[in-house]
């Protein structure tokens, strides 16, 4: 691979959308929370670093990524509070409010000249490690990596743990939970603050290995197309996602030259499909085949 | 001081008025029953003592504390379950699970993340399992359960707390006899540790079982008294016995 900087370059940008999609898989897949908002998350992570970069002389990665978890944190935690604190809202409203967030970021990024209006932020410099600048697609890529991995295992800790039940309680019936007890509001906050972070840390690799960033990386399309992912790949896991991301993310290189007015059509039909006849995702093809054989067995 | 006492409670849905300055009172230890004919309000009644809906008028006391606008949540911490009319479980969790949502409810999220409580939520999860007859089950999700055990798992689930007072909406809706009469030596002995206020429509079962029996007529409570006196009470008969 160290010979193959495209290649590099292109896992380490699925393994900074799989924290993405990690965020949106804790959000809706395991609380029920139906985010559209994460890309603005992402965003402001992003924008974080590409302003205190930009703006000053630090580079160390520990120190970025920090500001950034900060930054999203606090946000997701307005917002949280905001959008859970109250009554009950359906799913639905929180889908439209975020859908709403993600709107509002883009266009903020499009127009406010301190954040470089369309143009984005150029020009971010390369993080530094101990004082030593990571400057190759493998370095990038390994940074990546880990702080994925480091992601990933905080999630399936979180959700294998006491907490991860509470969370499934919630998701599959709020109502009842508060009658056994259950703080809703507390436990869908702390989710959305903790899914904020992810993003924004997201958000803050995406910079430092691309070096800009743009109205884009937080806007209405990479928001859904991280809620694609999820619902292609299946709500509830994680592999699911992330293989459903990956996948797509490699079938787009090649199919943006060969089809390049087809692919989206193409993906917007395979998401249908897929919403119909698979609910659950792909990841439940292989139980619902299952199920097929057993009642042809039986008849 | 009564476990729990409802004082004039009235609920207005726009000019309906469904529950009409409806006074009751619940001891310790005391198995209470309501009933009415269909759209008597005993439902609504219901949830405002469980927090679902608010009382327009009047005041609600749980062990001498008004929690009359306090949220489902409050009204749980402070002691109250409750088992839904269709049973309100998780279905896609096993049995073990359903439980443990109960159980580690009032838990913190910093234990919680941490599993802190598992061990010692294991032995209280074989013991319902073992009391609600569903030990076999406990690794099997709760949709594989048939309607009566089901039931059974809410009201499990509604024990796992240890409530002082325990509400059951028609807890033997849809059970076959046998069922019915393994739910009420269930409801009696729950009663050893709480009170128990139960909705129904079986006056059968119902007259077996509650200390006291509370009849709601358009929203208002005609007569409360010992199952012999409601069966006797001409009111009664007018309004509801005949009905049925």
């Amino acid at each position: 691979m160290a010979g193959n900087d495209y290649l590099t370059q292109i896992v380490t940008r699925i393994l900074i959308y799989g924290i993405l999609v990690l965020s949106v898989e804790m959000c809706w897949g395991q609380t029920g929370i139906f985010t559209f908002g994460q890309a603005a998350l992402f965003g402001i992570g992003g924008y974080v670093v590409g302003l205190v970069t930009t703006k000053s002389t630090i580079t160390d990665i520990g120190k970025l990524l920090l500001v950034a978890v900060i930054a999203g944190a606090l946000v997701g935690l307005v917002l949280g509070i905001f959008l859970f604190s109250g009554k009950r809202v359906g799913e639905l409203y929180v889908a439209l409010v975020t859908l709403a967030i993600s709107y509002i970021c883009e266009r903020l990024a499009n127009s406010w000249t301190l954040l470089g209006s369309g143009n984005g932020i150029p020009g971010i410099p390369y993080p530094t490690i101990f004082g030593r600048e990571i400057g190759s697609a493998m370095g990038l890529f390994f940074l990546t990596f880990a702080v994925f991995a480091i992601a990933l295992i905080l999630c399936i800790i979180i959700v294998n743990s006491q907490f991860g039940l509470t969370m499934n309680a919630v998701r599959d019936d709020e109502e009842r939970a508060e009658f056994f007890g259950y703080s809703r509001s507390v436990v869908q906050i702390a989710i959305f603050v903790f899914s904020a972070a992810l993003a924004a840390s997201g958000g803050a690799l995406f910079a430092v290995s691309e070096g800009f960033v743009s109205p884009s990386m937080s806007g209405l399309a990479l928001s859904t197309t991280t809620v694609l992912w999820v619902v292609l790949g299946g709500r509830g896991t994680f592999y699911g996602p992330l293989i459903a991301l990956t996948v797509l993310q490699v079938v787009n290189i090649q199919m943006q030259n060969a089809l390049p007015s087809l692919w989206p059509i193409l993906v917007g039909f395979m998401l249908l499909v897929t919403m119909i006849f698979l609910p659950k995702g792909l990841t439940s093809l292989p139980a619902k085949i299952r199920e097929s054989r057993r009642k042809r067995v039986q008849i | 001081m009564k476990l729990l006492e409802v004082k004039s409670v009235t609920k207005k849905f726009g000019p309906l008025v469904a529950v009409d300055s409806a006074s009751m009172f619940i001891d310790d230890n005391e198995i209470v029953g309501l009933i009415g004919p269909n759209g008597s309000g005993k439902s609504t009644l219901l949830h405002t003592i469980c927090g679902r809906t608010f009382a327009t008028e009047g005041s609600i006391y749980l062990k001498g504390s008004d929690i009359t606008t306090k949220t489902p949540q409050i009204r749980a911490k402070s002691g109250m379950a409750i088992k839904f009319q269709l049973a309100r479980i998780y279905l896609e969790k096993t049995v073990r699970e359903n439980l443990l949502i109960s159980l580690q409810a009032k838990e913190s999220i910093w234990r919680q993340l941490r599993s802190a409580s598992l061990k010692a939520f294991e032995v209280k999860i074989s013991e319902l399992a073992k009391e609600f007859q569903l030990e076999e089950y406990l690794n099997e999700p709760a949709k594989s359960l048939s309607h009566g055990q089901q039931q059974w798992l809410e009201i499990a689930m509604a024990m796992a707390a240890d409530p002082i007072l325990l509400l059951l909406d028609e807890p033997t809706a849809g059970m076959s006899p046998k069922e019915r009469a393994d739910t009420a030596s269930l409801i009696k002995k729950a009663s050893e540790k709480c009170g128990v206020l139960i909705v129904e429509h079986d006056l059968d079962f119902i007259k077996e079982l509650c200390n006291r029996i509370s009849v709601l007529h358009h929203g208002n409570i005609v007569a409360t008294g010992t199952p012999t006196q409601i069966e006797n009470d001409p009111k009664v008969k007018e309004v509801y016995l005949t009905r049925v």
